[in-house]
């Protein structure tokens, strides 16, 4: 990579023109073999409960039913856990969620094969489903144990400070609600060898998983993966719906297709897990925190998944931009009778960061300051505070910078004055404004993940077949990469062909999670690109005798070495013709990191991403409805490869985020039966949510510090997080009706219903004070 | 004269089904026996707009153009119709529809699964309208669910539209006119292993079958009763399908009333009302989709009889009733008296709704509320409307209706009976607003608690009477 120049190209996601057209090929679209067979999912009716017997005769005899499976029918683990066991693809004894798949059809279509599983007879003996936090709390049952960190004296510094506050605060649980839905397709080949397409974050993981229910190796197994219709986290280890479509395969012998209903989709699968916290904080006048002890309890449902990790990241922003001298966190990892809580954006950290805002929030109101300065005296400094309670030392900070231009630049401080005085005029509606920051660590924290592979060949007549361990979600990492690859070699973007990922050209691959896809892979490819290049330079150096040179340069589609030049096609079929390698797999593990779980203590993030928001709303105090006026964010992305599409990551990743704290809800019954499982009951965003104006940049001072690819940095998860502000404006415009004197207590997602209920409390105590 | 034989235009040709499954929806037709995958399943229930296609129809030698969801529609109701799949509009040669290219220039497109609806919602749009201001866009796209991008950046590839400029659709239109007057619609009767399907063209055709057939199930825009087939996995064996009957079709006036036919799509109805009720016109526009409205009928509201039928409240606030027509006879019923209990109402078997009469009320004062989670595409938490007349600062009658209160869309009677003849105390309201835990005991379930929603129908009174006395609006500017 050329040192001083950085790519800095929009361009269309390089499927743009496959989308609008109805070209681009997603699993459900991949022509069908003739024969193929659908299958499809018979789950469990209760959340808690042994299985008596489960009487299928009637689902054989259905109209097109060609198999159907059971836990009998698996020849190796029936367990499809990432990390720990715990996820069976069917239980033989008991049942753990409402939802939980226990057996299978294969028949001639879809729709037989769904109303197949409708027939199945199965008796339960119903035990106590425990589906709260607070419940599970009260019984003690947990997936993993809790973890305690601590730095300083806490105690002691709450006891010294000259304010106190103590409270609770929660955060809901969130559908992903990719718009494709789960599927898989494998067709069975010789040696019984599978081709699995599947539409995952994770090939390499679905690839070991089934060999291993399948007791067959891994290279009997091959994945394949194009495109995905979003995955968000909710098909990082989403592995039942591969599974159990090659377990029908591998029975029939079959080509069989297995794509979930929506309904089943949402019942079935995991979510984000909800947050509960407790806390205690000792503050100064200015409201500098210097003692904090908080609690964070969180849903994880019947098995630990990812939970661990997901919970570890809470802990880690637990800080989000502040400095917390004094602090110690107690987690807890609740075991309830709900589908497996797993990853989704933000992973656990937007839950950390949601429960610190509240409470500098909370802080702000209760010394009646705007909670913009409270959140700038908190902020960790350049050359002092600038340690991390997980010992990490802070080397790349621009919070300071991002939220001072944006101040600047949303003119917060005249609308912060304009808000009040609306509300002043106003009865009815109120307007609320808050500024809100993100820090976000950037690196699986899990150390052997942060590594990725790549495949780079040159055809002989110059065009390059690209090939990463990334998958294409939307985020667009395949036209970042290429982009890569194109300016590494000099070329046009259209010299390369980006294609599927394919566990048999990578292997072993991480997830495309952790919002570092780009930087692995795009490191690894370029990683692949250097070593055909080393081979095309020794090779010009030896036939051409050149000698003294130093940098050989790529441009335009022709090759500089010194003053001698050559065109690219032609030197590669000069290279081919003189037995010279054109392909080259690459390689890349992230440097630096190290994190010891034992200790809690490390640099666990190669780099932090930094932002910041500024959102104003209107709220209708008679019915809770409440709209966006205004939304400024300034978001840091590294020198980005591609603006257009870390623009696209930006405001997606916001309106997600608003989702998450505002109109998503999801209900689980007390006998935990899930009631928002389709569009009509679950509510995301749609286009007249969005913030009536919304200004968004890209922190063009932005810079990585670190060797990343570009020097860019990521728009994956952070983004998310910038949602934050809509929360706390909306917070914000409630306290208005107490006069800003009254903390209100409003935990999200803030829909119309909590926000009027906050609004009655807040009255209540107000005129319980009056009295 | 009767065919078992659906006709429509495709790729400017006519295509026939012989005898198709009643059952089967457009989505499984296009994807399944077409092969053409650019329209995608996302829910299977008309909430996400993944499946949205486009059907023209012939109107006073015109075409319009119409998104719908094809994952709800079955197959025979695409009888003399044109159907465009998000395939169709790319030109032979590969260049791209204004709608495609502004998509792909403002980078509209992330994870690319909603994308195919999202251009079909937007062409219709851009067929129908000239101009696109950020309301008609988002009102165009409220069916369709996007998870990447969060919209801004549809939103201006819709803004900088142009239909000025003819596409190849205006430059053949002439031609598909004549495709579609070739296959005027005919009469349809199928019999598909055992499941029968009748598509009649006229009302005395109607009678004529549910005289033969008396336990016919009305199928009208199907946004409703096609979920038995594509979530329950039910069957539906006898269909009679009613929105092929174009006198059905149909919105007159007169001095005291307005008559609506019980085919007439929401979507029509809507744009009519905004003269005489403007809130019922705002209530309808957040009610479903355009893809929905496109399709779903005033009649089939009724009938449904949902409790959170959103223009239910409107209707029975402003005293309309319906007309009721069975094979041999025709009466008028209040539709204060047509809900019996949850799901049911006073309609027999046989009996179908012919037409609905909204009366007007020149001096009224006419007001409606919506209340839910999302403000587009959502199902009330409660829905309330206000009809009521003010004479020397005194309440001189007043109907008050709620939807999401109860398990019918019902009246306020109590909480009427307290304000008629009163003036506008703010001790009135208040004694009102108790009055209505008489009239109402609403239940939790997950879109609102029990008593979030008796709050919000009290506060709804209070708003609608500031508003009164204010004479200005309290709303949220959306």
């Amino acid at each position: 990579m050329n040192k001083t120049v950085f790519i800095d190209e929009k361009r269309p996601h390089d499927s743009a023109i496959k989308h609008v057209s109805g070209l681009a090929d997603y699993t459900d679209d991949i022509n069908e073999p003739n024969g193929t067979l659908h299958g499809a999912i018979g789950w469990s009716k209760e959340a808690h409960a042994l299985i008596k017997k489960i009487d299928l005769r009637e689902v054989w005899k259905s109209e097109g039913v060609i198999t159907v499976i059971t836990t009998s029918d698996i020849p190796g683990r029936n367990d499809v856990g990432p990390v720990f066991n715990g996820d069976p693809i069917f239980p033989s004894k008991k049942v753990e969620f409402y939802g939980q798949p226990l057996f299978a059809v294969a028949a001639t279509s879809t729709d037989l094969a769904r109303r197949a599983v409708l027939k199945a007879k199965i008796i339960y003996k119903i035990l106590k489903p425990i589906i709260t936090i607070k419940e599970a709390l009260k019984k003690k049952t947990f997936v993993l144990k809790g973890k305690t960190i601590q730095r300083g004296n806490p105690t002691n510094a709450i006891l010294g400070s000259k304010n106190y506050l103590k409270g609770n605060f929660t955060t809901g649980s969130q559908e992903h609600f990719y718009l494709e839905g789960q599927v898989a397709f494998v067709i069975p080949k010789e040696d019984k060898d599978l081709l699995v397409y599947s539409s995952t974050q994770h090939p390499s993981e679905t690839q070991q998983i089934i060999s291993k229910m399948l007791n067959q190796k891994s290279n009997s197994v091959t994945v394949l993966v194009r495109r995905i219709g979003g995955g968000f986290g909710g098909k990082e280890t989403n592995f039942l719906t591969s599974s159990i479509c090659a377990l029908l395969a591998s029975k029939t012998n079959k080509p069989v297709k297995l794509r979930l209903d929506r309904d089943d989709d949402i019942i079935i699968t995991g979510k984000r897990h909800d947050f509960y916290s407790d806390y205690e904080v000792g503050f100064n006048n200015v409201g500098i925190i210097e003692g904090l002890k908080i609690k964070l309890a969180s849903r994880c449902g019947m098995s630990p998944d990812l939970s661990g990790a997901i919970n570890e990241r809470a802990l880690l922003h637990i800080d989000n931009a502040y400095y917390l001298s004094n602090v110690q966190v107690q987690n807890y990892l609740c075991k309830t009778n709900t589908v497996s809580s797993t990853a989704f954006r933000g992973f656990g950290g937007n839950q950390g960061m949601m429960a610190i805002e509240n409470i500098i929030d909370n802080i702000a109101r209760y010394l009646e300051k705007d909670p913009a300065e409270v959140r700038k005296n908190n902020f960790y400094q350049k050359n002092n505070k600038n340690i991390t309670h997980y010992g990490m030392k802070i080397e790349d900070n621009v919070i300071q910078e991002i939220f001072n231009k944006l101040i600047k630049k949303s003119n917060y401080k005249k609308r912060y004055l304009n808000v009040k005085k609306f509300n002043m005029n106003n009865k009815y509606l109120k307007k609320g404004i808050a500024i809100t920051p993100v820090k976000f660590g950037i690196s699986f924290t899990t150390i052997h993940l942060n590594q990725a592979g790549a495949l780079v060949h040159i055809y002989t007549d110059g065009s390059i077949h690209l090939n990463h361990g990334g998958i294409e979600m939307g985020q667009g990492t395949n036209t970042k990469i290429a982009q890569l690859v194109a300016n590494a070699f000099g070329l046009p973007y259209e010299k390369i062909k980006i294609s599927s990922t394919n566990t048999s050209k990578v292997p072993n691959t991480s997830a495309s999670a952790a919002s570092s896809t780009t930087d692995l892979n795009g490191a690894a490819a370029l990683n692949a690109v250097s070593k055909i290049k080393e081979n095309l330079e020794k090779f010009v150096k030896k036939k051409y005798n050149i000698k003294n040179i130093k940098n050989v340069i790529y441009k335009k589609g022709v090759i500089r070495f010194n003053k001698k030049l050559f065109k690219f096609d032609s030197l590669i079929k000069e290279a081919y013709l003189n037995r010279v390698s054109l392909s080259s797999s690459g390689f890349y593990s992230t440097p630096k990191i190290n994190f010891n779980k034992k200790t809690f203590l490390g640099r666990p993030f190669l780099y932090f991403c930094y932002g910041a928001s500024v959102t104003e709303v209107t709220i209708d105090t008679l019915t809770g409805e409440n709209i966006i006026d205004q939304v400024d964010i300034l978001q840091d992305a590294g020198k980005a490869i591609n603006p257009a599409l870390e623009l696209g990551q930006i405001e997606g990743g916001f309106v997600q985020g608003q989702g998450w704290l505002t109109m998503e809800e999801i209900n689980w019954k007390p006998n935990g039966q899930i009631t928002t499982f389709s569009p009509s009951t679950y509510k995301i965003p749609v286009a007249s949510d969005i913030p009536k104006k919304f200004n968004v940049e890209i922190f063009k001072q932005g810079k990585n510090k670190e060797n990343v690819v570009n020097k860019s940095k990521t728009t994956g998860e952070p983004p998310l997080m910038l949602a934050m502000s809509v929360f706390y404006a909306i917070k914000d415009a409630i306290a208005s009706v107490g006069k800003y004197k009254v903390i209100p207590v409003l935990d999200a997602p803030a829909t119309p219903e909590k926000i009027l209920m906050s609004l009655n409390e807040l009255k209540n105590r107000i005129n319980y004070r009056n009295k | 004269m009767t065919s078992s034989i659906i006709k429509f235009i495709l790729n400017e040709k006519i295509h026939e089904i012989h005898n198709p499954d009643p059952n089967e929806t457009i989505l499984n037709y296009i994807r399944l026996r077409l092969k053409k995958t650019g329209t995608k399943e996302g829910c299977a229930e008309g909430g996400c707009g993944a499946c949205t296609i486009v059907i023209g129809e012939l109107k006073n030698n015109n075409i319009i153009y119409k998104a719908i969801n094809s994952c709800i529609a079955f197959t025979p109701s695409l009888e003399g119709k044109q159907l465009l799949v998000i395939e169709d509009l790319m030109l032979k040669n590969g260049s791209l529809h204004p709608v495609q290219s502004a998509m792909v220039n403002y980078h509209g497109s992330q994870c690319g699964f909603c994308t195919p609806g999202f251009v079909m919602s937007l062409f219709s749009m851009y067929k129908n309208n000239s101009s696109y201001d950020v309301r008609t866009i988002e009102e165009a796209i409220s069916g369709n669910l996007c998870r990447c991008t969060g919209y801004r950046s549809i939103i201006d590839a819709a803004k900088s539209l142009d239909n000025n400029e003819p596409d190849q659709f205006k430059k053949n239109k002439r031609k598909i006119i004549n495709l579609l007057k070739k296959i005027r619609p005919k009469s349809i009767s199928i019999n598909n292993q055992n499941k029968k399907y009748f598509a009649p063209r006229t009302v005395n055709e109607l009678k004529k079958i549910i005289k033969k057939y008396p336990n016919l199930d009305f199928l009208s825009g199907g946004t409703d009763m096609s979920l038995i087939v594509t979530k329950q996995k039910k069957t539906l064996d006898n269909i009679i399908y009613l929105n092929s009957i174009d006198s059905l079709n149909y919105i007159k006036e007169n001095n005291k009333y307005i008559e609506i036919g019980a085919t007439t799509p929401l979507r029509k109805f809507e744009l009519f009302i905004k003269k005489h009720y403007l809130d019922f016109n705002v209530i309808l526009k957040r009610y479903g989709s355009v893809q929905i409205r496109n399709v779903a009928t005033m009649a089939g509201n009724i009938a449904t009889a949902s409790p959170i039928g959103d223009s239910l409240p409107l209707l029975l606030s402003l005293d309309a009733s319906v007309v009721i027509e069975s094979f041999d006879k025709k009466n008028i019923l209040p539709l204060n008296n047509f809900f019996i209990s949850y799901r049911k109402t006073k309609l027999k078997k046989g009996q179908f709704i012919s037409s609905i009469r909204i009366p007007k009320y020149k001096k009224n004062i006419f007001k409606a509320y919506k209340i839910s989670k999302r403000i587009d595409d959502d199902i009330s938490s409660v829905c309330a409307s206000f009809n009521l007349a003010i004479v020397n600062k005194k309440i001189k009658s007043i109907k008050i209706a709620y939807g999401g209160m109860a398990p019918i869309p019902k009246r306020a009677i109590y909480c009427e009976k307290m304000l008629l003849n009163s003036n506008f105390s703010e001790n009135i309201i208040l004694k009102a607003q108790k009055s209505l835990e008489k009239d109402f005991q609403p239940i939790d379930d997950m879109r609102a608690s029990k008593n979030y929603r008796m709050e919000i129908a009290k506060n709804l009174l209070l708003k609608c009477f500031t508003e009164i006395k204010k004479n200005k609006l309290i709303r949220l500017n959306y």
